[in-house]
């Protein structure tokens, strides 16, 4: 029958064609992948014992000092605590929301809670959806406590470095505790939180607006 | 499912721009291949003498669907992870009537009038002026237009979710409309060239 | 010899200034195909949405710049002004719509010279003058400005590129795009025919 007799047919009409037929062929298909996670035990093994997947309280503490504004901070815990004090620069976001949040693949993510229990359970959710930036704070807020905002001076340190931890405490409203202070002393107060609730980068949704937006 | 590429840190920042130089180098040039660095080809569209902006929007627009969706459907590429621009209704319809007729009128839209540019069109120039000037009109107003600006806010919406239908069907639907559309084009720029040449031809046998 | 009436323009001719004959130059190539065009087109974009994660775009590269001249002339200002504000910021020129912008004049350029499509000339109809052309595109390019930083893209950026994704918000300002165009057409006719 002439119609189908292709060699006959212009090239917009196979174009055409070939269009309609993928088109149609779509009807049945889902492009989102049904949200599957596929995960890889043995790498995420590795990047454990090598130990590139987390932070130290004295790092982190740097990077803010820095002025770098290339990372992101999450505050895993519930809003009284978060509101009570929280790291600066640190976004609030319950864990329950963490994969839906809109963070990018490739850019450093800190993660913290109390200790490290609900940091690791989070570290491992993003890097199983594929958020190779994920990493965890060492310790929790808890380090951030005891070797940031209260380090102890050991009689035995170096002025330099022991001036150093004084002006980082400082900076972050705390104070350096003397060489017999014990450690997890609960006595000290956490400093007053000085910047509104709302995280000091701009919301995560305007940033992406002026990145990416037309 | 490793794409898109950057989102999986396969590169950094200032490679991205490197691509972007890359990609504007793609299209710019299919754009002045079509045509589309002379307004009169561009503006041809809407007397429908020459429907070669809707032929090549629309080619554009189901291949990339097509091909996002495919590549999705194969576990490829994360469709998640591509920017959607969110929805204010309002503000998007009355911009885009602004901006059809800054079409007509103007004679370009940005893309094409940079293509413009590229290739001698004195009046691209002009024009690129005049978008400066509107985009610092709309940021001296903006304070106060604020509101409407960011009104009738739906955030990332899609047809298939406005529409609660499968994204398959709506991608299907947007095919066979565009495959409709060009046969309606050729069919109406044939008549519309024939009446050209009627008309010519009774203009001459007046002159005669 | 030019009448008044409008005159059959043959669909695959190039344009060239009405004002003067250029012997010199080579005879353009005729255009391409358009659904080849489209073709190459929508390649490119998916290219972008497979490596980048986004679409292509033109009219934030112009914003960036005319931020950039606000802040040049008077910084406290556009430091308050909350449209101007949010593309400034350390290098507000290193983003990927002015990279992209660049290469989109230099793919257009190259597209051109290979088809001897590059000279100079003025794109207008023969019954308004090259005054009134400049004119009405500098009032054209007004509102397209405008109407592209409400609607968050032009053409490229909205209509394409979210048009590929079935953005609704991108569909409904297509057709506002094509319905505002096509309703003024016949207002404007006398620039083009």
């Amino acid at each position: 029958m002439k119609l189908f007799d292709f060699s006959s047919w212009k090239l917009n009409q196979k174009l055409a064609l070939g269009a309609l037929l993928l088109g149609a062929l779509a009807v049945a298909g889902d492009p989102y992948g049904g949200g599957k996670v596929e995960i890889d035990a043995g790498e995420l093994a590795r990047i454990v014992q090598d130990e590139v997947d987390h932070v130290t309280a004295p790092q982190l503490a740097d990077w803010i000092l820095a002025g770098r504004t290339d990372f992101r901070v999450l505050d895993l815990r519930d809003e009284v605590a978060y509101a009570t004090y929280h790291v600066p620069g640190a976004e609030r976001v319950p864990i329950t929301e963490l994969a839906d949040y809109p963070l990018y693949r490739n850019e450093p993510i800190v993660l913290y809670s109390d200790g490290g229990i609900h940091s690791a359970q989070g570290w491992f959710l993003l890097r199983a959806e594929g958020y190779a930036g994920a990493s965890i704070l060492l310790g929790g807020l808890d380090a951030w406590k005891d070797e940031v905002l209260f380090p102890v001076l050991a009689e035995n340190l170096e002025p330099a470095a022991a001036t150093r931890l004084t002006e980082v405490a400082e900076h972050f409203g705390g104070q350096p505790r003397g060489a017999g202070a014990a450690q997890d002393d609960a006595s000290y107060e956490m400093p007053e939180v000085a910047m509104p609730v709302a995280p000091a980068a701009p919301p995560p949704s305007q940033r992406r607006k002026k990145k990416e937006g037309c | 499912m490793s794409a898109p590429f950057y989102k999986f840190g396969m590169f950094g920042d200032e490679a991205l721009l490197i691509v972007a130089f890359l990609l504007g180098i793609g299209f710019g040039f299919f754009l002045e291949r079509a045509g589309f660095g002379s307004a009169r080809k561009l503006t041809a569209q809407f007397y429908f003498r020459d429907l070669a902006v809707f032929k090549v929007m629309f080619t554009a627009i189901v291949v990339a669907g097509l091909g996002v969706f495919y590549l999705g459907w194969a576990g490829v590429l994360d469709v998640s992870l591509i920017y959607m621009s969110p929805t204010y209704l309002v503000p998007q319809i009355v911009g885009g009537l602004l901006l059809g007729i800054g079409f007509t009128i103007g004679g370009y839209c940005p893309g094409t009038s940079l293509v413009g540019v590229a290739t001698g069109s004195l009046d691209a120039v002009v024009y690129g002026l005049g978008i400066f000037a509107g985009i610092f009109v709309f940021g001296e107003i903006f304070p106060a237009i604020t509101g409407f600006f960011t009104s009738t806010a739906m955030g990332e919406l899609t047809l298939p979710q406005a529409f609660h239908l499968s994204y398959g069907l709506v991608l299907f639907a947007v095919v066979l409309m565009a495959v409709g559309g060009f046969a309606g084009a050729g069919w109406v720029e044939r008549r519309m060239a024939a009446k050209d040449a009627a008309a010519a031809n009774a203009a001459a046998a007046q002159e005669a | 010899m030019t009448t008044t009436a409008t005159r059959a323009v043959p669909l695959d001719a190039p344009v060239r200034s009405a004002e003067r004959a250029e012997p010199h130059v080579r005879a353009a190539a005729p255009y391409s195909n358009p659904y080849l065009a489209g073709i190459g087109l929508g390649l490119v974009l998916l290219a972008a949405f497979v490596v980048t994660g986004r679409g292509l775009g033109a009219s934030g590269a112009f914003s960036s710049v005319v931020a950039v001249a606000v802040e040049a002339a008077a910084p406290v200002h556009a430091a308050g002004n909350d449209f101007f504000a949010g593309y400034l910021g350390t290098s507000p020129l290193k983003t990927f719509l002015v990279f992209e912008v660049l290469g989109v004049l230099l793919g257009g350029f190259a597209s051109g010279a290979l088809a001897g499509r590059l000279h100079r000339r003025v794109e207008k109809g023969p019954r308004i003058s090259t005054t009134g052309r400049f004119a009405l595109a500098f009032v054209g390019g007004g509102l397209m400005g405008a109407g592209a930083k409400l609607a968050r893209g032009c053409t490229s950026g909205q209509a394409l590129t979210g048009g590929a994704l079935l953005n609704a918000g991108s569909w409904a300002f297509m057709l506002a795009v094509f319905a505002g165009a096509y309703g003024v057409a016949w207002f404007v006719r006398r620039q083009w025919r």
